[in-house]
């Protein structure tokens, strides 16, 4: 009765050699031409990656790990990525780890865990890095922490209690600015001692910072939102802000708010460090460090969900993020905005480093 | 190897099956006599009505045309102690999406997404109302006595949701005199422990049946992870199934001579640990389910008419919590239903109802308050049957939405027995029937609960999508010998999904919204062959189902950013299912073999899980005891060539294991 089935099984057989092939990865580029496109992946699926796009041959890498380490993933949820020398350090916020690589093979030399909920990674040698992790559940999140790693052991060696839900930390003149996303401050920790040193107060959710050409520290706070039961279903807290103030005197700040339509959101600054650039409602908009007004025009009118510029040539690149179910891409503007191309990569790019 | 078999080249394989198929057919043609045919089988599609033996009519006698795939009693009895998501993937070529053991499980019939499937419980939606889906590992198998899976749109026939197809779970009363029951205990590996019960008694104006069911499992199993240092083995957390309970009695009265009055009832309340993806750490993610479903119902049956009314109450509460304040839910659902249908001469009749729904619902996600909406819907359901060979049916159903009218839905269907089959032929031929069948439908889904309410992003002003979707097949019967029968089953069918709807962020906001977005084709083949045997103290039989599925986004809206033309995520195109049960004297053995082609894991097409085959078998004997008693000890083994695989990205499905039941029953 059995061997009727013969021809069955056999098309069955035919059909499981049916999977699609593996995408052929394209060798590093050279040490001058990379740009690391980080994308957080679908939430559970362990796929976030890096991908690796080299200028010269515009040829994509699309999970660089995995490509460089037998298969492995990277994680869920890649959520940052610094580099310090020949290593690069890639937050995987929801695996709670960082993955140490070496650059631009992207092998693996180690992994930094003992991490909960790590957000953003910074570096000030070969020996000491920064990690802002936030605490608690996200209905009671709680004062998150700094946490400051021995990068020659990889390991955690001390934490400073900062703000709730710290974000992007800036390293500047032996301090360790970290903007407190969930509440209205900046903590100042000092390198020296590893403690922390004071806290700025500035607007309503800090989330991004950059420091100009003359030593300035910019702060965008995104302001706060609440959601209503009813049309429109949000309601402003507090409207967003753009803070300036000098190191030397944090008190002494110089502020931009904005109009309550949006919140403000992802400050960079150009290589020559005079030209801001944010996200609001749906656009990129620039301005000068100069500037005593918020620009009305946008620079760009489109909604990026990572943006940066290469400090090398001025490229601005941009993220797509159509859906958490597709995969997004990233387009490459002239400095005067013009798009140049634009290429696929994975679920969610919200970063870029240039390599 | 780059493979060739996509999309039409792909129905090339699923024809080179087929031929596989027949060649199989042709071969198990000996010198037959004639023989009775399965009387269960045709019963079902004669005209009842008029006649002198008077049954009620089931909705499915409105489904002229369409395609039914039912699972006997002999197998759900061997899966008794599982979920209708084990039973379906173990024993159906139908696709479901399942993060794990226990885990959520949903349907996708024809290449519909899981809210595009009716599950109807005696005849009533038990969709959850806020999510318009259901968890198919919520739904114990041995709470009901009947399953059936109706593929292909029918919202004429069951309302909303019913576009890719429906599932009908039925209770039916057990008029044999007399009491009849079992109780079984289970215990299989990974900490799998359960037990169930089941007793039914009649007298002839009382039928009385109750089961329940127990189960859990820890889910401990180890699975390898590949990491950058190398592969490691770990043990999966925090994916136990900590409890799941189902009770279900329900109690049948005749009244008078044509009056019956029948209650049901059915309780589940599942606590489970919600398994994160493997790269996820440390998630302590737990969920409560609890269902609650009253039905009350009259049926009066006489010789040229009959008429129902049945009134339902159900609670459906969720409650999940990780780690933060816990997101909680509680639906309760008030339903009435009427129809009356009437013989029209003696080759028709007409079937005319109505229904109400009314939901409250007090969600976390919509505020503090509780939230309600009403729904009604009208219908007309016609067969008429111009000679005995030729059957032909057209429903229609109209539903008032909150939000306006649904789209109306229409279903016509035929079937023409080309070769009528030959139930008193005494020659010495095959007895051989062919039937053509066609239908055609339009179908709806009522937006969901959440899609209207939930905060932000919930839209009031929803449309429900619509569809239309057309099926034509063939349907071949022999009977080889006394208690032999080959039945054959082929249809193709499309449909189009309209109005789609798909959550998308805001691009000011960054609010996530439902919206009506796309269209979706879905197109396929379906094919099965069943053959059955019986001599002497053996029964038998083989069945193989094959089918195939392309379903793609076909047009979109500008802010719907998917790519058009992809397979949709999570549809494998092939899947194929072999299942063989034995039986002699005491003995049972069955094997199970499931086919699934890759899977894509999101809209661009590019990831995919890659194609699995699961082997599954299980052995039985039952011991006659004394005075009707009798015991059944019950081996079942899973994925038994132990493939590694994740069933859904990042969930790694159990390895092989292995399950007993000890059956102890009464008669």
């Amino acid at each position: 009765m059995k061997k009727q089935f013969v021809p069955f099984l056999a098309a069955l057989a035919l059909l499981a050699a049916c999977d699609p092939q593996g995408t052929i990865d394209t060798p590093a580029p050279a040490a001058t031409t990379g740009v690391f496109i980080l994308s957080e992946g679908q939430f559970g699926a362990g796929d976030g990656a890096v991908s690796v796009f080299d200028k010269a041959t515009k040829a994509v890498t699309l999970d660089a790990f995995s490509s460089a380490n037998s298969g492995a993933k990277l994680g869920d949820v890649v959520q940052n990525m610094g580099v310090q020398g020949s290593r690069g350090y890639i937050v995987v916020n929801a695996s709670k780890k960082i993955e140490v690589v070496n650059l631009p093979d992207f092998k693996t030399a180690g992994t930094i865990t003992g991490l909960d909920q790590p957000r953003y990674f910074t570096a000030t040698s070969a020996t000491r890095g920064y990690v802002t992790e936030w605490r608690g559940p996200y209905t009671g999140y709680l004062p998150g922490v700094l946490s400051i790693l021995d990068l020659s052991t990889n390991t955690v060696a001390s934490r400073v209690t900062v703000g709730r839900n710290p974000e992007q930390p800036l390293a500047l003149g032996g301090k360790v600015y970290v903007p407190n996303s969930l509440d209205n401050t900046i903590s100042v920790v000092d390198e020296a001692t590893g403690t922390l040193s004071s806290t700025i107060t500035v607007a309503d959710g800090p989330s991004s910072m950059v420091a100009d050409k003359d030593g300035n520290i910019w702060v965008l706070c995104s302001g706060f939102v609440t959601y209503l039961s009813a049309p429109p279903y949000t309601a402003r807290v507090s409207n967003g802000a753009l803070v300036r103030f000098s190191p030397n005197s944090p008190a002494t700040q110089f502020k931009l708010t904005f109009p309550a339509t949006s919140g403000p959101s992802k400050l960079r600054i150009n290589p020559a460090k005079d030209q801001l650039y944010y996200s609001f409602g749906g656009a990129e908009y620039q301005l000068s460090t100069t500037a005593t007004a918020l620009p009305t025009a946008p620079f760009i009118r489109r909604s990026f969900s990572g943006f940066a510029i290469d400090p090398r040539d001025n490229t601005v690149f941009g993220g797509i993020s159509p859906s958490y179910n597709s995969n997004g891409r990233f387009i490459r503007y002239q400095a005067s905005g013009a798009a140049i191309d634009s290429f696929d990569v994975k679920v969610g790019p919200n970063g870029f480093l240039f390599y | 190897m780059r493979c060739l078999l996509f999309g039409w080249a792909g129905l090339r394989g699923g024809l080179l099956l087929l031929l596989g198929l027949g060649a199989a057919r042709a071969q198990q043609l000996p010198a037959a006599s004639a023989a009775p045919l399965d009387s269960a089988q045709l019963t079902r599609r004669q005209h009842q009505l008029g006649e002198v033996r008077v049954r009620a009519v089931g909705p499915e006698r409105f489904a002229v045309g369409s395609q039914k795939i039912e699972l006997d009693s002999a197998v759900l009895a061997q899966y008794r102690g599982a979920t209708l998501a084990d039973v379906l993937q173990a024993r159906t070529p139908l696709a479901l999406k399942s993060y794990g053991p226990g885990q959520l499980a949903t349907i996708a019939l024809r290449g519909t997404s899981a809210q595009h499937t009716a599950v109807l419980w005696n005849g009533l939606n038990i969709m959850l109302p806020t999510l318009g889906q259901n968890d198919f590992s919520l739904l114990p198998v041995g709470a009901n006595t009947r399953v059936a899976v109706q593929p292909g749109p029918a919202a004429a026939l069951y309302g909303s949701g019913a576009v890719g197809g429906a599932v009908l779970l039925n209770t039916d009363p057990d008029w044999r005199p007399g009491f009849r029951g079992s109780v079984q205990a289970d215990a299989g590996s990974f900490g799998l422990a359960g037990g169930s019960l089941e007793a039914r008694t009649a007298t002839p104006a009382v039928a009385v049946r109750v089961a329940a069911s127990y189960r859990q499992a820890q889910n401990n199993y180890s699975y390898v992870l590949r990491e950058a240092r190398g592969p490691v083995r770990y043990t999966l957390q925090n994916a136990a199934l900590r409890h799941q309970w189902s009770i279900s009695p329900d109690v049948a009265w005749r009244v008078g001579s044509a009056g019956e009055l029948t209650a049901a009832a059915w309780l589940t309340d599942a606590d489970r640990e919600i398994q994160s993806g493997v790269n996820v750490a440390g998630s302590q993610a737990r969920e409560r389910d609890q269902s609650r479903r009253l039905v009350l119902g009259y049926r009066h049956v006489a010789a040229r008419q009959q008429w129902a009314v049945r009134g339902a109450w159900f609670e459906d509460v969720l409650n999940y919590r990780d780690g933060g304040a816990p997101s909680n839910s509680r639906v309760r659902t008030t339903q009435a239903q009427a129809e009356h249908t009437a013989a029209l001469g003696p080759r028709g009749s007409l079937r005319l109802g109505a229904e109400a729904q009314h939901f409250a619902a007090l969600v976390g996600g919509y505020g503090t308050e509780q939230v309600t909406e009403n729904r009604a819907a009208a219908f007309a359901l016609l067969r008429y049957d111009p000679r005995p060979a030729l059957r032909l049916s057209a429903n229609l159903r109209q539903a008032v939405l909150p939000a306006g009218l649904a789209p109306l839905t229409p279903t016509v269907g035929l079937e023409w027995d080309l070769l009528p089959a030959q139930p008193d032929s005494l020659t010495q031929s095959l007895n051989h029937s062919v039937t053509v069948k066609a239908s055609a439908a339009r179908s709806y889904r009522a937006p969901t609960l959440n899609e209207r309410f939930w905060l932000p992003g919930g839209n009031p002003l929803l449309r429900p999508e619509s569809g239309l979707g057309y099926e034509a097949g063939l349907r071949h019967r022999v009977a080889l010998q006394p208690g032999t029968a080959l039945e054959t089953e082929l249809t193709a069918f499309r449909q189009d999904v309209d109005d789609w709807v798909q959550w998308l962020p805001s691009a000011s906001t960054g609010i996530w919204s439902p919206r009506n977005l796309r269209q979706v084709r879905s197109q396929g083949l379906e094919a099965s062959t069943a053959l059955r045997l019986r001599w002497r103290h053996y029964v038998g039989g083989v069945q193989l189902a094959y089918h195939f599925t392309d379903t793609r986004k076909i047009q979109g809206s500008a802010a719907d950013s998917d790519p058009v033309g992809v397979q949709l995520a999570f549809v494998p195109r092939h899947q194929a299912s072999v299942s063989t049960d034995h039986r002699w004297r005491g003995w049972l053995l069955s094997g199970t073999y499931v086919f699934s082609s890759f899977r894509y894991i999101n809209a661009s097409g590019t990831n995919f899980l890659p194609a699995t085959g699961l082997l599954g078998a299980t052995l039985g004997r039952t011991l006659r005891g004394p005075a009707g008693t009798s015991l059944l000890v019950l081996l079942q083994g899973t994925n038994l060539l132990n493939l590694a695989y994740d069933s859904y990205p990042s969930r790694p499905a159990p390895p092989r294991a292995v399950s007993a039941s000890l059956r102890l029953g009464w008669r």
